[in-house]
Parts: C-alpha cells; sequence; structure tokens
C-alpha cells in the first residue's frame, strides 16, 4: 500500500502528532503518501477528475484545521478517511448538484484505453465502470473502500459505524448487486 | 458447502481471512457453482480496474497552502508583537504558549473544544469575544490559501485561487483587492471571468460594485464585458447605465457586446427611448 513507511521513517502517526505539535511541514510527508490514494478514492466514488483533486485538496487542508482532533492511537488512515467522507459530503452538499457519474466513470476509463490490453479486455473493463457507476453510492463507498483502498473490514467498520460483521454482509450484498447489474449490462444472464 | 455458507464465507475469502482448509473448501464449491464463481470473479475484474493518476499540479496547490499556512503563522506573530499586548484573557495567560504556531494551535483546539462546550466556556465569561476571534482565524486561512493562489505564476493556480475564494464567507478587503486586481489586469480571460463570477457573492460590497465598474471601462474581451454588464445590471449599481452607455460609445465595439449593452439599459429602464430623450 502506499502508506507504508519505509525503515528509516517515521510512520503516519508520528507524522501527524508532529504536525499537531506545530510541525506543519510533516504534513507535506503524509500528502506525498496519501494523496494519490485519496484522488483514486473520490475519482473511483465520483468519476470527477476536478472535483477529486479539489477534495483531496480539502482533506489536507482539514487536516490542518482539525488537527487537534487526531488522537495518540488513533489509526491514522480511519482519521484520515473520516475527514475525506465528510469533505465530500460538504463538497457535494455545497455545489447541490447530481454529478453526472455515468460519463464521468466512462472518461475515466480512459485508463483502460491502453495499448497492450486487448479490444475485449477494455470492453469489460468499461462494463464494470458503468456497472459500478449504477449501484447505490453506499454500496459504491463499501466496495470502494475494502476493494481499492485495502482498508481491513476492522477499519472499515470504524469508519461507518458499525461492526465487522455488518460491513462483511454490506461487502457481500454490494458485490452480489454489482454482480447483477454487470450482467444486465453485458448481457449475460444473472443466476 | 451450500451456497449460503459459501457466502457467508465470501468476504473473508476476498481478504485472504480464511485459512487454507476453508479456503479449499470454497474453492470446491465454486468449481461446481456458477453463481458464486461469479461473485468471486467479479470482485477479482475490480481489482483490475486501473485508475488514472492526479495532475502534477495537485503537489503545486498542496505547496501553495502549507505555505500560505506557515505564512499565516508568521504574520499572527508579527502582529500580535506590533499590537503591544495580546488578546488572550488574563485568565488564559498564565499558559497560553509563547510560540505562535502553539498558540495558533491552541486557538484551533479552543475552537473545536468551544463548539462542543461553549456553554462551559460562558460560564467563564469570558467566551462571546473570545470564541469569535478563534473563528476569524481559521476563516483567515482560507483567504491566505486563496490569496497565495492567486498570486502564482500558471493561470490554472490562479483560477483555482480565484475558486478558492468561493469558500471564504466574509473575505476581509485583501481577498476583495486580491479579485479586483485579477478581474481587471489578470491575462488570462479564463482566470478573469472566473473572478468576475467569484465577485458576484460579493457585490454587496461597495468597493466591489465601484471595482466592477471600472474593469468594465478597462476591458477588451468580449467574453468578459459581456460577464461584466450582466453582473452589473443584475445588482442594479446606480453606475450601471452610466458605464454600458460609456461603453456603448466606443464604435470599436464587438456587435454581440453592444447588443448585450442595449438589452442591459432596457433592462434597468433605460432604454433607448427612455435615455434619448
Ligand atoms: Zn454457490
Amino acid at each position: 500500500m502506499n502508506g507504508t513507511p519505509s525503515v528509516d521513517s517515521p510512520n503516519d502517526e508520528v507524522l501527524m502528532l508532529a504536525v499537531e505539535n506545530g510541525d506543519a511541514r510533516k504534513l507535506a510527508v503524509l500528502f506525498d503518501r496519501h494523496h494519490r490514494v485519496l484522488f483514486h478514492f473520490y475519482l473511483r466514488l465520483t468519476g470527477d477528475r476536478d472535483a477529486s483533486e479539489d477534495l483531496v485538496q480539502d482533506v489536507f487542508f482539514r487536516m490542518l484545521k482539525y488537527r487537534q482532533t487526531y488522537r495518540p492511537g488513533m489509526d491514522f488512515a480511519t482519521w484520515m478517511y473520516r475527514i475525506a467522507r465528510n469533505a465530500r459530503t460538504d463538497y457535494f452538499r455545497k455545489r447541490s448538484r447530481e454529478v453526472a457519474l455515468e460519463e464521468g466513470w466512462d472518461a475515466a476509463g480512459d485508463a483502460d484505453a491502453a495499448p497492450g490490453r486487448g479490444l475485449e479486455a477494455r470492453q469489460e473493463a468499461a462494463m464494470l465502470r458503468r456497472a459500478l457507476a449504477k449501484l447505490p453510492e453506499e454500496k459504491r463507498e463499501v466496495l470502494v473502500l475494502s476493494r481499492f483502498q485495502n482498508l481491513r473490514y476492522e477499519q472499515i467498520g470504524e469508519l461507518l459505524g458499525c461492526d465487522v460483521g455488518a460491513v462483511k454482509v454490506r461487502v457481500y450484498r454490494a458485490l452480489r448487486e454489482l454482480r447483477e447489474i454487470y450482467s444486465q449490462i453485458s448481457g449475460r444472464k444473472a443466476s | 458447502m451450500k451456497c449460503e455458507q459459501a457466502r457467508e464465507q465470501l468476504p473473508d475469502y476476498l481478504a485472504d481471512g480464511l485459512d487454507p482448509e476453508e479456503r479449499s473448501e470454497l474453492e470446491e464449491h465454486f468449481a461446481g457453482c456458477a453463481s458464486c464463481r461469479e461473485e468471486a470473479a467479479a470482485w477479482t475484474r475490480l481489482g483490475e480496474l486501473t485508475a488514472e493518476e492526479p495532475s502534477p499540479a495537485l503537489r503545486a496547490r498542496f505547496e501553495a497552502m502549507l505555505e500560505a499556512y506557515e505564512e499565516g503563522l508568521g504574520r499572527r506573530a508579527r502582529e500580535q508583537r506590533t499590537s503591544g499586548g495580546s488578546a488572550v484573557p488574563g485568565w488564559l495567560r498564565g499558559w497560553w504558549p509563547q510560540r505562535p504556531a502553539l498558540q495558533f494551535a491552541c486557538s484551533v483546539g479552543f475552537l473545536i473544544v468551544g463548539l462542543g462546550a461553549g456553554h462551559l466556556l460562558t460560564a467563564r465569561g469570558a467566551a462571546d469575544g473570545q470564541l469569535s476571534q478563534l473563528r476569524e482565524e481559521v476563516h483567515n486561512m482560507r483567504e491566505m490559501v486563496a490569496l497565495s493562489l492567486m498570486q502564482q505564476q500558471s493561470a490554472s493556480e490562479r483560477l483555482r485561487g480565484v475558486n478558492w475564494s468561493y469558500r471564504v464567507d466574509r473575505p476581509d478587503s485583501e481577498v476583495l483587492a486580491a479579485l479586483l486586481r485579477t478581474v481587471k489586469y489578470d491575462p488570462s480571460v479564463d482566470v478573469r471571468l472566473a473572478a468576475a463570477d467569484a465577485l458576484r457573492q460579493f457585490s454587496q460590497y461597495p468597493a466591489v460594485r465601484q471595482g466592477l465598474v471600472e474593469a468594465l471601462g478597462r476591458q477588451k474581451s468580449p467574453l468578459v464585458q459581456i460577464a461584466l454588464i450582466d453582473l452589473l445590471v443584475d445588482i442594479r449599481d446606480r453606475r450601471a447605465a452610466g458605464a454600458l452607455r460609456q461603453l456603448g460609445a466606443d464604435t470599436s465595439l464587438e456587435y454581440v457586446v453592444r447588443e448585450r449593452v442595449e438589452q442591459g439599459l432596457e433592462k434597468l429602464g433605460m432604454g433607448e427611448k427612455s435615455w434619448a430623450r
């Protein structure tokens, strides 16, 4: 994962405590470690590049602003994603507009157009993106968190305010619904 | 193994949380059950989706924010020195940190604690003034980011700066001045347009109205001219009609802009019929 520190560099928790104690520069290290992962989180949820970049910026701004809410012993990733989810809620409340997810996702599919990938694989990827975009937001989020952001079920549970068992049920249901939508799009019968 | 059991184990299987025995049992079930197999396959395919990378500008914007923040800390320290005393009430002064960074940390901390426990502070009698001052500091941080971005070399960064100004609820004169400078002098049409749009939300400020009138007078881009005309007409500034007529007197004016001027004057009740008399 992106956030894994090398041997000689302090872990995220240590860095965040330093930021909290007035060493704002340390936030740059945290930015280097996490901004891509956060960008992908937002991009996969919204399909909107500009919004995703703004939101990443806002997350790090909020880390400075609310740094006193970080406590020793807290899991940094969980804290970061909590801020990230709040930032997204505020952002889209402020805009109060529906994001055209599907178009966004089609555009975000350009990465699959890389040469070397077969046409069929690219089409499959595009269909999967569309299926993901059609998924209700909570379900899409739980899949993104567990599949792409590499969060453990315990971390997701803490984030969503439910226990690990409930997270597993959510992951399963989301995956099942994704497969059903995917089958419809691809014209295969869902069994 | 039944499907029901398989489904229960699937999330752990996906997260590599099963021991080898459970794992092979489940995979055995997959071999004979297309439905469960496809669910696992959907997970695998999902993992193969690639994602685009953020633009390099993201890092630059972050730097600008961090610099603005650090600079803001320094400025606050200077202000505190020149103002002689500090705004810290007596009951706090004993343990209020001397280092500006810590002072700010305390302020933000108080803000957050204060929002949750405002009644407690009120009981101490000093809350209201103190809290509003602290809110002010957080608010200034956003302004600093907007200001610092508006001074960048690249047009896209300045555009971001203009857009940041939307996050400022009550801008100080410095931010308004920067926006007005931008709408008047920025070399990029996009940035000038964005600044005109951003100033709409601050049109209740007399300085903004005055600045918009001036900006229209020196504007050469038809796009920005039209945006400014619309804005001045919408806010019904008393100088709008004069500014529009002056613009209309320019013989080199583009046709679309001239049309907009006339429409604007109509809307202001100063159409040709009424003001030609
Ligand atoms: Zn089955």
